[in-house]
């Protein structure tokens, strides 16, 4: 049960020190009530209280954070089952796979391409998150060198793979210092495993198939001092992943078993379908999803995915309102006006853009919403359109009159035609058919 | 350790039956009952439902088809029959939606060559058939009505009504015993207002599948997976006016710029890509059927779905 912030506050030393960054012992207390704060920033807890309140008052999914500088990402930190009930937070890092026995070219040229690509959509650049390393050879020195590879090309993220504690030591030498992640502690390992985690600081994945399994090694684990963890779920089908990704996340969120309070590891390279598992390690709550590099067109769709998915639904992604333009428009080039829902303007635009003709973009700020969800509340409306032409100076851009409104926006033509002084031409519904529109009916 | 996946939840998702064997009156080779479920989606301790299934959709006039799917198919666009019969044997289909394409053209009127493509299209597959009429309100009326006398005992899905447009499709469906798709633009309150003026027409709910529209992924999938996800929740909550399997069909997907605009071998790659991905999150979130357009997607998705319904232990 999740204690409320007084009887929290009952346990802390009410001394207001400020040494965990809050003015006060109570909004401390209220931080740690909603999960927003970690017990540990508070130096001086006696192991009564830190025992009593450890468990219930930390997030309930731990954020653990993989890297150093730029490129580092955290992950964890969640609090729903389903994106609606709120938003999903920290997008999953999807690391490409190299294995020790690859030639030294190899390896640096897919590590050069984890840092160098990147993907732009709706205003975003998207990217791959790092690089895992495995053991294929079963040597120290072949891993070592690999290792090095990776490092002498980028310093990005990295997951080390390896069964043997005696190459991952000796990974450690060259990147101990940048937080890679040592995959994975076994029931078998885990004192080993822990002790280099512990030594250089790293993060941990734990491996078991059972529920129980993880529970035990994370516990396990943090005795010996690693709560940096992530949890492998040793899936050997899609629904053993599904499964037990959900049933962990909701044991998690709701503090039933606050030793399965880790994020996910998945490794989609155990897969027939490697988009298979990655597309539902996206949706079902992975948090670091290692992959073979994928193609040009299952990056675009994994990148594209994970975009979508981890939006938050309740802030639609917005464009400034104001004019754009589309190619060289000249004085009398169409005028198609627009809501500032950024996937109403990139839909458009991309369709504008394949119809080859120049035009302006007015997009007037209807706070995000669609067309026809801002017709339908009134918030699209003839003053909007009216304050927008006058603000983006459109009016001295083209000679003409004449303004192409969406097919959605129909019923306000009239009003728009009053307030404006502007011709009004309703355009169709469907952005595809924009092109074909423009060549029938636009006439300056 | 053996967590509530139930979560207190005491709904059921409704049941709807598809094509009709000979036993059933019909001529198909096997019929399917979907929906049912009690939790989320292939979280039911044993996996009964034949759902997902994955529906191939082919068209009577392909000049409104997608130019990546006519390169892939080849001649088969022209011969619906060969197409449906193709979709069966080869490409691994559960059902075939046929899209009547030819509606788009302006001024149609050639009716009974709608009734003549159907009756091919049924003799040439055994699969039972998705049916998806109109694209013009005004012919509304005899398309249905022809599709449905047509497809007479089949246990047809007919596609697609909206709001202030289902009266001639529900009146088909109620006339022959078909079932029909209700879709609404990506919200659950709009779904729902849907299937209660179809209750309140006497569609039966055991008679309609939800269409909460698939927004293309990278342009809105994540309205319609949350949708989708909201629509399963309110059923097992309970509500029977959202307790309705789902139909997902990503048609968007092969329009979107990345697609539309790449090039090569590559446009192969990333159409089946954009397919893929959107159908396996949309089954994931609760789509009962999966729409596709092309023949590699089916068997990837296959592949996927056979995955996702086996677990190894807990």
């Amino acid at each position: 049960m999740p204690l409320k912030a007084l009887d929290i506050y009952k346990l802390l030393p009410k001394k207001n020190c400020k040494e965990c960054g809050d003015p006060t012992c109570l909004t401390f207390a209220m931080k740690l009530a909603a999960g927003k704060a970690d017990i540990e920033l508070c130096p001086y807890l006696d192991e009564n209280a830190k025992s009593v309140l450890g468990a219930t008052t930390r997030p309930p999914i731990k954020l653990v954070k993989l890297g150093v500088g730029e490129r580092s990402f955290a992950v964890g930190e969640e609090f729903v089952l389903y994106r609606h009930d709120k938003t999903f937070y920290h997008p999953p890092g999807i690391m490409f796979r190299v294995l020790d026995t690859q030639s030294e070219e190899e390896i640096v040229a897919v590590t050069a391409r984890v840092h160098d690509e990147t993907l732009t959509r709706v205003g975003a650049d998207l990217k791959f998150n790092g690089t895992a390393i495995v053991n294929t050879s079963g040597t120290v020195e072949a891993y070592a060198k690999a290792v090095a590879a990776v490092e002498k090309t980028a310093g990005l993220p990295e997951v080390l793979v390896s069964d043997n504690p005696a190459a991952i030591a000796a990974a450690l030498v060259l990147c101990g210092s940048y937080h890679p992640l040592i995959c994975a502690a076994t029931p078998e390992n885990y004192k080993q495993v822990c002790a280099l985690a512990k030594q250089y600081g790293c993060r941990l994945v734990v491996k078991a198939p059972t529920l129980d399994g993880l529970a035990q090694l994370n516990r396990d684990c943090a005795t010996e001092g690693v709560t940096n963890i992530l949890m492998d779920l040793a899936p050997q089908t899609l629904g053993d992943f599904l499964y037990r990704s959900t049933a962990i996340r909701q044991l998690a969120i709701t503090r039933s078993v606050p030793d399965l309070g880790y994020p996910v590891y998945l490794d989609a390279t155990a897969f027939d379908d490697e988009d298979a598992a990655i597309a539902l390690g996206i949706v079902k709550y992975a948090s670091v999803i290692v992959t073979s590099p994928l193609s040009p067109a299952s990056a675009k769709a994994a990148l594209t995915l994970r975009q979508n998915i981890y939006t938050d639904p309740q802030k639609p992604i917005q464009m400034n309102p104001g004019l754009y333009r589309v190619g060289t428009p000249g004085k009398d080039a169409p005028v198609l006006m627009t809501v500032n829902f950024s996937l109403t303007y990139f839909t458009l635009q991309g369709y504008l853009e394949s119809s080859r003709i120049p035009c302006f973009m007015l997009i007037v700020d209807t706070e995000g919403l669609s067309v026809l969800t801002s017709v339908a509340a009134g918030k699209l409306n003839e003053a909007l359109v009216r304050d927008a032409i006058k603000k983006s100076g459109v009016e001295n851009e083209v000679t003409h009159r004449k303004l192409i409104i969406p097919g959605y926006a129909a019923p306000l033509s009239g009003r728009i035609e009053e307030a404006t002084g502007w011709k009004v031409l309703v355009g169709p519904r469907d952005a595809a058919e924009i092109g074909e529109y423009l060549i029938q009916e636009w006439k300056p | 350790m053996e967590p509530d996946l139930r979560f207190g939840w005491t709904g059921t998702v409704g049941e709807v039956i598809l094509g009709a064997t000979r036993s059933e009156g019909g001529t198909r080779s096997r019929s399917y009952r979907i929906g049912g479920g009690t939790t989320l989606p292939f979280m039911e301790k044993e996996v009964t439902s034949p759902s997902p299934l994955i529906a191939f959709e082919i068209c009577d006039d392909p000049q409104y088809w997608s130019p990546i799917v006519n390169d892939f198919c080849g001649e088969l666009i022209h011969d619906p029959g060969a197409w449906a019969k193709t979709a069966e044997a080869t490409y691994g289909a559960d059902l075939v939606r046929l899209c009547l394409t030819s509606t788009k053209r302006r001024d149609f009127s050639e009716i009974p060559e709608l009734g003549r493509t159907v009756e091919t299209v049924l003799a040439s597959t055994t699969l039972p058939l998705i049916i998806e009429g109109s694209n013009e309100p005004k012919i509304d009326s005899e398309v249905f009505q022809k599709c449905g006398e047509t497809g007479q005992n089949e246990r047809l899905l007919l596609g697609t009504a909206e709001a202030g447009r289902y009266r001639s499709i529900a009146a088909a469906a109620l006339a022959y015993n078909h079932a029909i798709i209700a879709q609404s633009p990506i919200d659950i309150n709009l779904a729902k207002q849907l299937n209660i003026l179809l209750k309140e027409i006497g569609v039966q709910k055991d008679h309609i599948v939800i269409d909460p529209y698939t927004g293309a992924l990278g342009y809105g999938f994540e309205y319609s997976y949350s949708a989708m996800e909201r629509i399963r929740f309110s059923a097992l909550k309970g509500d029977a006016d959202l307790a309705m399997p789902m139909i997902c069909a990503p048609s968007d997907s092969l329009t979107v710029k990345e697609v539309r605009e790449a090039e090569g071998t590559d446009r192969n790659a990333i159409a089946v890509e954009w397919e893929f991905a959107t159908s396996l999150a949309a089954a994931v979130a609760g789509a009962e059927i999966i729409c596709v357009r092309h023949p590699d997607t089916v068997r990837r998705l296959k592949a996927a779905i056979t995955g996702l319904k086996a677990r190894t232990g807990v």
